[in-house]
């Protein structure tokens, strides 16, 4: 309990003025940033979480897309996954609000269109990887990434928990099979495809612990390759950052190897709080939490 | 008029546009010096003798650092054992320390990798955290700044403007160093293609995808001519040739190039590794106002 105190109590006293949290070195308020700062806050810092709910609803552009940052240009991006999960998890007045999860919806990758569906499939094979099966960019007119697909696909789920109509299930559908698809030869994921000009590209451990969160619930054989994965290389990790997001992986998936994650974060973490920025203190924050069985924001109940 | 007509002068008007777009220079400040400053230093390895090889490489351009920030853009992209992947720490490390024995009011050295969104964890594996902690030179994660829009200041891209961290806008003094390797989408990444790094990821993704739909080569003509850098330290101790920026294999050129024009340095860089910088698009178009290209504008110094 100690270590979560602290962490909290650090977060908390880094809110800005103005509402919300700033990422990494900045002053201003990132969206990224406080989604997590909001999900790894305690009940009773209340002040603080209503500033940075208020920031999250007064950032919400009219279509309920989020840009980045507080005074962004008014283009929505995939922050939006990240914040409809943040409000839902601290049961904003506006979880139910659906234009979030329709802007997210209408929001697809460039490899989604038929003209560059051919042209990746035919013209240019650099990039191995199967157009048809697109998920979700970082910013509109790009192609599909694994980070914002996975958040876009949490997002969706806990939004539509039951009686999915068809067109939200064949999103979803695309989604985990883009994640399936651009999965790195030995398990893991990098930041988009596993192979490049026929080379295999190193795993990432943020992005594959993020592309894990999205894969529960089935029997997903990447997600299984990518767990062994991920089991051994929490081992060689000195980061606070990527060393959470593997716990919180971990928590979700049930994994037994959750504690011994737990106890490598303690020892990185517990020296560096005064010099981690707001997105690892949080991601440790929700990561200790949710393995002492609390709720944990990135679950999908179905 | 017929329709026969109509057509005719459509085609005609068309056709005039198209020329005059062509024609149309995407560049609105002749930022070439007369003469451009190259010196090309001998050394076989990274060792702290790089200390006394860069300040000696640094004094024979006579440059005016006294009082201002400097900001040391090194190229750190992903950590693959063996690869000679990232600008070695040592360089960074003797570039700081010497532009501080010039007086340099303060060094920080910055960077914002395109694929990697576990920063922390990349300065750790490459050992760039421990050069830097035992220097007690600060860093800042270029990905995660406060940004200003900024107008570009060419149109290559079209992309009109772009959000540039504060740190990079409010250094003085602005030196990019690049790992010297091949790159399969742009021939060669040097000094100009590693200001790609200066592009903050929480604005425009990890990698920042915008960019390659925009143009890679005509981004970087873009991001230079607005945020060019004084001065190129690069590293060719140990190059990459091949299947770059990641799996190319290692090649040993056991040089150090100092410039005071990026032009001229990718244009050298390119020569050392056995190309013709003509035939890199962005360099060639560099050379028309950025910088010097042509062998007979370079003075060098050594």
């Amino acid at each position: 309990m100690g270590l979560l105190n602290d962490l909290q109590a650090e977060i908390g006293r880094r809110k800005l003025s103005t509402g919300g949290w700033a990422g990494g070195n900045g002053r201003r308020a990132s969206i990224e940033t406080t989604c997590y700062a909001l999900m790894a806050l305690r009940d009773d810092q209340r002040p603080a979480r209503e500033e940075g709910v208020d920031l999250l609803l007064r950032t919400q552009h009219p279509d309920g897309s989020w840009p980045a940052f507080e005074g962004d240009d008014p283009e929505g991006c995939w922050t939006t996954s990240l914040a409809a999960i943040a409000l839902r998890f601290v049961h904003a007045p506006s979880t139910h609000d659906e234009r979030a999860p329709r802007w997210l919806l209408h929001s697809k990758a460039r490899e989604s269109h038929w003209f560059w569906k051919w042209k990746f499939r035919t013209a240019d094979r650099a990039v191995q990887f199967n157009p048809d099966k697109y998920g979700w960019p970082w910013f509109p007119g790009t192609v599909s990434w694994v980070i914002p697909t996975a958040f876009s696909l949490i997002a969706l789920k806990q939004s539509f928990p039951c009686c999915r109509t068809g067109k939200v299930s064949d999103r979803l559908q695309l989604g985990i099979e883009m994640l399936q698809d651009r999965v790195c030869p030995g398990g893991g994921w990098n930041a988009g495809n596993g192979i490049v000009l026929g080379s295999a590209l190193k795993p990432h451990i943020d992005t594959t612990a993020i592309a894990l969160l999205a894969l529960t619930g089935d029997a997903y054989a990447a997600a299984r390759q990518s767990l062994s994965w991920l089991r051994r290389a929490f081992l060689e990790c000195s980061s606070a950052y990527s060393l959470a997001w593997s716990a919180i992986a971990f928590v979700v998936h049930h994994d037994p190897d959750l504690d011994r994650c737990m106890a490598v974060l303690h020892r990185v973490l517990s020296s560096k709080i005064s010099v981690s920025n707001i997105e690892t203190l949080s991601l440790a924050a929700i990561a200790i939490h949710a393995a002492e069985g609390h709720a944990n924001p990135f679950r999908v109940v179905i | 008029m017929n329709r026969r007509d109509w057509l005719v002068a459509s085609a005609a008007v068309t056709g005039c546009a198209l020329a005059l777009g062509l024609q149309q220079r995407k560049y609105s400040r002749d930022l070439r010096p007369k003469r451009s400053r190259v010196a090309i230093l001998h050394t076989d390895q990274y060792s702290d003798k790089l200390d006394e090889l860069v300040y000696d490489g640094l004094r024979l351009f006579d440059l005016d650092v006294r009082g201002k920030s400097v900001l040391l853009k090194p190229n750190i992209v992903e950590y693959i054992h063996g690869k000679p992947v990232n600008t070695d720490t040592h360089l960074v490390g003797a570039a700081a320390e010497a532009f501080l024995r010039l007086d340099a009011a303060s060094v920080t050295v910055g960077e914002g990798p395109g694929h990697h969104r576990d920063t922390d964890l990349l300065l750790y594996e490459t050992g760039l955290a421990d050069q830097l902690s035992q220097r007690k030179i600060p860093f800042v994660d270029l990905n995660r700044d406060d940004l200003v829009k900024t107008k570009l200041k060419a149109n290559y891209s079209g992309l009109g403007h772009l959000w540039f961290p504060q740190t990079v806008l409010a250094s003085d003094f602005i030196v990019s160093m690049p790992k010297v390797k091949t790159h399969h989408w742009t021939g060669v990444t040097l000094s100009m293609k590693n200001m790609f790094g200066t592009v903050p990821g929480a604005r425009y993704g990890w990698p920042k995808n915008v960019l390659h739909w925009a143009g890679i080569h005509e981004s970087i003509l873009d991001i230079c001519a607005t945020v060019r850098p004084h001065f190129v330290i690069a590293d060719a101790i140990v190059a990459m040739e091949g299947d770059g920026p990641l799996n190319g294999t290692p090649r040993s050129l056991k040089k150090v190039l100092l410039a005071d024009d990026p032009a001229a340095a990718d244009a050298n860089l390119a020569r050392l590794m056995g190309l013709d910088p003509i035939h890199v698009a962005h360099i060639r178009e560099a050379g028309l106002f950025l910088g010097n290209i042509a062998v007979e504008r370079n003075l060098n110094l050594n």
